[in-house]
């Protein structure tokens, strides 16, 4: 039985059979990894291990070799006797990780995407739990963000609440007051009528019973003298004389009698002194609502700004979400505009509050502007989380995903214990028990507090959003009772309004999320009670004279500050012209102010510290006022306006002489003073749009007070000329004399009282803001200046959230100002900041784009740096650019700052030839040899020493001179492998199966040998790659040892650095080596596939490259060299081609595939670089040496596979003299060959 | 460092379970593909009766290339220098993967019976082995004793 398991056993892998291949020779070979190991891909053979046969591999490759099918029916039947498990892995072929590189049994990597071998597979699996760790600690630590919106937003729900609760109160006060003024007149009116007509009438009646008495008196007469003057009666003469001169009387009165119509023809005339429709207009549209956007957004932006985790996550994500970022900010910014251009559109007047239109609109806006809002911080949390696993796995198939669960209504997130698949896995490992339960367990935990906040938040919307719907439901049920209730309501005139604006503030806490509709069904109550209020209030008032006048009236009546506003006009001509000015500047003012901007409405105190203290010092010092305006108050039967009054009077004597300080004394004022002249103009033409219902006051004082008067014509001439005066303006009140005192008093207290119902919430409010100095700028400006740069902060505010938590680069690294405009660098620094700065960075961004060499490499090199390429950066200046272009003098500050930094970089010795070309341009001083200084001269040189070793190169392909053979002695080589030249032209060999390093002169005579077998120091263990610095010193790539020497000139050690691994500073068979004029050590690390770079004492400064085919990928690299203009050549091996970076690590250029034509390679290996760039090649597969210029282009290849002079079996690293020969190692022959 | 190869594996736990006889491979505790290997010296020859020390490092491509073997104990033997690195063609060009460590040990036994001064690594040695094997096998036994049988 043993015998026959060793006969299914594969003597490469000791393991049974898989996929047995059958070679010619009849033994049998699994066929990954066992065969395709044996492979000998240079010379396409396959050796027998067991009986050394060499098989010649089939075109298509070991797997073209036929199936052993009799081992393999004896492992089925093996499998079946022993029943053993079949191999898990039977049916799988074998794929190279795509990871590690290494042949294995790959699955799919959800986290890299990339086929991978178990164990890297199990690296990234615990990449993935270590990151979900970490991220699960910044959801914790970020998630009182989210916990602080939400208190944010509770806050901002109480603050809408009463914010709407004292509007509504507003809305209410001004309400009862104009109601109360049209009632007032009205009442007046009519009864100025009725008084009229009972004069008049008196008077027409007596008229007719004495025209009555008179005409009976001379019908009786008539009669009489009719009957009785004649002869019948004897009249003596004096009779008849009288008779006659009665008669004579008679005759002349009838003939005199006029009727004097003028007198008893007189007309009440109702005249209205404005139209009366546009009053009526004006008292519809007698107030507005303005929507400030600024407050609702401010608070939201800075809560879900802030989801930003503390912690970096990758560069990707974060460029990305900075994309993100800026996107979104604009969009933002067009809404926020859109928002204000909306504005409008969200004003509704007082009679439309109950029109579904405005609210359907006015939902519409505050959906939008959720929508926004939430939106934004949704978009960005999914930003966020794009750095989470969460992300990834969306990426591929949402494993966790579930459609039925609940998700976060703003993220989109749900909970992991919703997920069934979580759900099992717990179960599953809870089953399994203690031991595995912590694995799943741990991917489980992070997420649960994340939905806890969505969910918790999901019943508010939705909730939300029923009780809306109830709410218009609601309301249309009421809009359509509305008439009907106007005539049921009837008995209940003014107190209707209070309950009603009432209830809405005590039930606003409850019902929070009904707010906005709320607020809506309160006006269109409100609405319906103002619908009827005239006319309830006049058939209380009236109820004889009908119906008909109170309708009228409820109509007419409103035209009351229409009349004020036209003989504002009329009496313009009359005042002087400083109140022309005023006013006409002021009536624009009343509507632009009002519905002009969101400070108009939230901070029109300091204005009206302005306006009344200007008042204040013209006008009557503040008691008589109060007593004046007191006194007609008490006149008033309704008490609560009467005890409104009072206490406004009481708030109003506060503020006013908080008022007066302010004016006053400015600095010694609240800090919101010194916000400068152009709020304040905002403000007056807030006040002012207040001052509109004064007038109205005023005649309702007025009203009042002429009710006194008895004449109708005095009643109608004069008052109309006070409340005139005392509306045009607070400085005519002062210079027209005329005007009583009481109207002005008491225009000014009215107006000034409501500035102080409303003011003390105002200044609350302003406080509140100006505790958050983000919001308002204190610094005097324009306004514009001023909202821009609010805005300006706001973004910016914002987007340092962004990039300060983990945009470490930008803040550390920012675009030096040297290079850049200090706008873009601005720009740079803060993203989307500021329009401006966003517009010209942009700007900055398309210049900088094509413009030459610098600022090309700065910003690349800000957004692409990492920490080593920065630091490269610094030691080399930005010379990496030069290598594209010619040196450009023309940005001048920047040329010299790199010229200083160059000076600070050129510590070390360089290599003058080549290089001095470009310094010229650059540094005149540091110009040893004298070049031209002339920019334009610069290029020329290597261009013109190219020509002449590109013809040297040309004619190369006769051998110089070769030395060395196979031995151990000196002088001798086992399998050489690297070459260098040595400052002083001497050539280093590798040597590396003698593990040692020759040292040959430049006629190839040996001078000199160091190193031995071992791991000690100086002690090499096949050595491959060998380098010397500009100061000799040996550097020495330690292949098996998995390290890199150092040994000073004459052989001794100096140090050592690296160990076998992968991580960063270790090494995997390091190669090629190679060190530049600054003394970085650049390492092939052939199996980790990567180029390392060293500082010369060993410190690691950074890597590129990892294993593939794409650009900048690589494939066991082997050799490396870097040009004086800091191009990093890296023979990628198993890729056929030649790599160049840039010192960041960069692909500038790769050139080469696999074949053996002309340019192209069969892994190459050895590589060189001469001092005008020229780039030779050793091309192993092919046996030949191939030369390119420095854009890659083929130049020349010689050689052939043979052990002849020119000739090469398996060449490894070659070298160029500053002579411009070529030094070849020709492994196979064991010795070097120089061209 | 990557996971150790079964095929690794499988050998330790044969070279554990089955020892050859005469020959000891044990790995190293910090390092699987570090063994410590003591191989007697065969009968008939001249190392007859030391204990020679060995380290034996399988490479990462291990079994596609040789082990690496050398011998720690001080040897006279013209195939092995003073280094204690071996001439072996098994060790070299003609390693088969098919090898495996206890045929390199036995093959490094082997050598130690018939030592082969034509392919000379060790030149002095060789050349006295050539010249005059008898000197040539005393010294090795006396190598053997001074250096093979102390401890």
């Amino acid at each position: 039985m043993e015998q026959f398991e060793q006969l299914l056993t594969c003597a490469i892998c000791l393991d049974r059979y898989r996929n047995p291949k059958l070679l010619p020779c009849q033994h049998s070979f699994c066929m990954e990894p066992c065969m395709d190991g044996l492979v000998d891909y240079v010379r396409r053979q396959v050796k027998c291990p067991e009986c050394r046969a060499e098989h010649r591999i089939p075109y298509q490759g070991v797997q073209a070799f036929p199936t052993n099918v009799t081992l393999q029916r004896f492992l089925e039947l093996h499998i079946e006797i022993t029943g053993e498990l079949p191999d898990p892995t039977s049916g799988q072929t074998m794929e190279r990780c795509g990871v590690c590189s290494e042949k294995s049994y790959c699955s799919l990597c959800v986290h890299c995407d990339k086929k991978c071998c178990p164990e890297c597979k199990d690296a990234h699996m615990d990449i993935l739990r270590r990151e979900i760790t970490r991220i699960n600690s910044q959801v914790r630590r970020g998630l009182h963000r989210l916990q602080d919106a939400l208190a944010l937003v509770e806050k901002n729900t109480l603050g809408l609440q009463t914010n709407c609760a004292s509007v509504s109160e507003e809305v209410d006060e001004i309400y009862r007051r104009l109601s109360k003024a049209l009632k007032d007149r009205t009442e007046y009116l009519r009864n100025e009528v009725d008084r009229y007509l009972g004069t008049e009438l008196r008077g027409l009646i007596q008229l007719k019973e004495n025209l009555e008495l008179e005409i009976a008196n001379i019908q009786s007469n008539c009669d009489l003298a009719e009957a009785h003057i004649n002869e019948n009666v004897s009249w003596d003469d004096a009779e008849l004389l009288d008779t006659k001169e009665l008669f004579l009387r008679t005759v002349e009165f009838i003939r005199n009698f006029e009727y004097e119509a003028g007198d008893y023809n007189r007309r009440v005339r109702f005249v209205m002194a404005h139209d009366p429709n546009q009053l009526v207009l004006h008292v519809a549209g007698y107030g507005e609502l303005n929507i400030k956007p600024e407050t609702g957004t401010g608070g939201l932006l800075g809560s879900t700004g802030g989801l930003a985790p503390p912690g970096g996550p990758p560069a990707l994500m974060r460029s990305k979400s900075d994309h993100r970022l800026a996107s979104q900010y604009r969009q933002q910014e067009e809404e926020r505009l859109a928002r204000n251009r909306y504005v409008p559109d969200y004003e509704y007047d007082a009679p439309e509050y109950d029109a579904p239109r405005n609210k359907s609109k006015y939902r519409s806006r505050f959906m939008r502007h959720r929508d926004g809002e939430d939106s934004d911080g949704d978009s960005r949390s999914t930003v966020r989380f794009t750095s989470t696993a969460q992300e990834q796995a969306a990426l591929r198939e949402r494993v966790l995903d579930t459609e039925d669960a609940a998700r976060g209504p703003l993220s989109g997130i749900f909970r992991l214990t919703d997920s069934p698949r979580v759900m099992k896995k717990l179960q599953e490992c809870e089953r399994a028990g203690k031991r595995k339960k912590e694995e799943p367990a741990q991917p489980q935990q992070p997420q649960p507090p994340k939905p806890q906040v969505q969910v918790r938040k999901t019943p508010a919307a939705t909730a939300r959003q029923v009780s809306e719907d109830d709410e218009i439901s609601r309301i249309k049920k009421q809009n359509k009772n509305a008439p009907s209730s106007s005539e049921t309501v009837e008995e209940r005139p003014a107190p209707t309004p209070v309950p009603a604006h009432a209830t809405p503030v005590r039930e606003l806490p409850e019902r929070e999320p009904e707010e906005p509709p709320r607020r809506t069904s309160v006006a269109s109550r409100r609405t319906s009670t103002e619908a009827h209020a005239p006319a309830t209030r006049s058939a209380s008032s009236e109820s004889s004279t009908g119906s008909e006048s109170s309708t009228g009236s409820g109509i007419r009546s409103t035209g009351a500050p229409f009349t004020a506003e036209e003989m504002k006009q009329k009496y313009l001509s009359r005042a002087p012209p400083t109140n022309t000015t005023t006013t006409l500047s002021s009536a624009p003012g009343v509507t632009s102010g009002a519905r002009d901007s969101s400070s108009s409405a939230t901070s029109p105190r300091p204005f009206q510290s302005r306006f009344l203290g200007g008042g204040n010092r013209a006008a009557p010092p503040p008691p008589p006022p109060v007593a004046a305006r007191e006194e007609p108050a008490k006149k008033k039967e309704e008490e609560e306006d009467d005890d409104e009054e009072t206490s406004s009077s009481s708030e109003e004597t506060e503020s006013e002489t908080e008022e007066e300080s302010e004016t006053d004394a400015h600095p010694a004022a609240t800090p919101s003073t010194p916000t400068s002249a152009t709020q304040d103009r905002q403000k007056t033409e807030s006040a002012m749009a207040r001052t509109d219902i004064g007038p109205l006051l005023a005649r309702s004082a007025e009203a009042r007070r002429g009710s006194k008067e008895d004449s109708p014509s005095t009643r109608y001439s004069t008052p109309r000329g006070s409340p005139a005066q005392s509306v045009t303006s607070p400085t005519t009140m002062t210079s027209s004399s005329t005007a009583p005192s009481g109207y002005t008093s008491r225009f000014l207290n009215k107006s000034r009282s409501q500035a102080a119902v409303t003011t003390p919430r105002e200044r609350e409010r302003e406080r509140e803001r100006e505790l958050e100095p983000e919001v308002e700028p204190l610094s005097p400006r324009s306004r514009y200046a001023a909202l821009k740069e609010r805005r300006q902060r706001l973004a910016r505010s914002r987007s340092s959230h962004n990039f300060g938590g983990d945009d470490l680069d930008l803040d550390e690294d920012p675009p030096s100002p040297t290079t850049q405009s200090p706008n873009a660098y601005l720009a740079a620094k803060y993203g989307a900041g500021s329009e401006l700065a966003r517009s010209r960075s942009t700007h900055a961004l398309k210049s900088r784009e094509p413009s030459p060499d610098r600022d090309r490499a700065t910003e690349k090199d800000g957004a692409a740096l990492s920490s080593w390429a920065r630091y490269l950066k610094n030691k080399y200046g930005n010379r990496s650019a030069k290598d594209k272009e010619p040196p450009s003098s023309s940005s001048i500050p920047s040329s010299s700052a790199s010229a200083a930094s160059r000076r600070l970089s050129l510590g070390l010795p360089l290599r003058h030839t080549g290089q001095t070309s470009f310094e010229s341009s650059d540094d005149d001083q540091k110009n040893p040899s004298g070049s031209p200084t002339s920019p334009t001269a610069a290029p020329v040189i290597p261009a013109a020493a190219g020509s002449s070793t590109r013809s040297q190169y040309l004619l190369k392909r006769r051998q110089l001179f070769k030395f060395g053979m196979r031995g151990s002695e000196a002088g001798c080589f086992t399998w050489p492998r690297g070459l260098a030249v040595g400052p002083d032209n001497s050539i280093v060999v590798a040597d590396s199966s003698n593990h040692r390093v020759q040292v040959f002169d430049g006629n190839g005579n040996f001078t000199k040998e160091f190193g031995s077998y071992g791991s000690g120091e100086g002690e090499f263990d096949c050595l491959a790659g060998v380098a010397v610095n500009r100061i000799g010193q040996f550097i020495i790539a330690d292949r098996y040892n998995h390290r890199i020497q150092v040994l000073d000139p004459s052989g001794r050690f100096l140090r050592a650095f690296g160990s076998q691994g992968t991580t960063d500073g270790r090494f995997n068979y390091p190669w090629g080596i190679t060190t530049d004029a600054l003394g970085f050590i650049y390492v092939c690390d052939k199996e980790n596939h990567r180029v390392q770079v060293f500082q010369s004492d060993g410190t690691f400064v950074g890597k590129f490259g990892c294993c593939g085919s794409g650009r900048g990928q690589l494939e066991h690299p082997h050799y490396i060299a870097v040009s004086n203009t800091n191009r990093v050549i890296v023979s990628d091996g198993n890729n056929h081609r030649v790599q160049i970076f840039d010192v960041n690590g960069r692909v500038l250029t790769s050139f080469g595939s696999e074949g053996s034509d002309e340019g192209q390679f069969k892994f190459p290996r050895g590589v060189a670089v001469d001092d005008q760039g020229y780039i030779i090649v050793a091309d192993s597969g092919n046996n030949r040496i191939q030369i390119f210029t420095p854009e890659g282009a083929f130049l020349k290849a010689f050689g052939g596979w043979g052990s002849g002079d020119g000739e090469f079996k398996g060449l490894e690293g070659v070298a160029v003299t500053s002579a411009g020969n070529i030094v070849v190692c020709d492994r196979e022959n064991h010795r070097v060959q120089v061209f | 460092m990557t996971a150790l190869p079964r095929r690794i594996i499988k050998e330790t736990q044969r070279l554990m379970q089955e020892p050859v006889p005469g020959i000891s491979a044990v790995p190293d505790d910090t390092n699987a593909r570090y063994f410590h290997v003591i191989v007697t010296g065969p009968e008939d020859s001249p190392f007859e009766g030391g204990l020679f020390k060995l380290e034996l490092f399988l490479p990462e491509d291990y079994p596609m290339s040789a082990p690496k073997v050398r011998f720690i104990t001080k040897i006279y033997h013209p195939n092995i220098d003073r280094l204690g690195r071996i001439c072996l063609d098994i060790l070299k060009d003609k390693w088969s993967p098919a090898l495996q460590i206890r045929t390199v040990l036995l093959s490094i036994q082997a050598l130690l019976s018939a030592p082969n001064p034509d392919d000379p690594l060790a030149n002095d040695v060789a050349e006295l082995w050539k010249v005059n094997e008898s000197e040539a096998i005393r010294n090795a036994k006396e190598w053997t004793r001074r250096f093979a049988m102390d401890n």
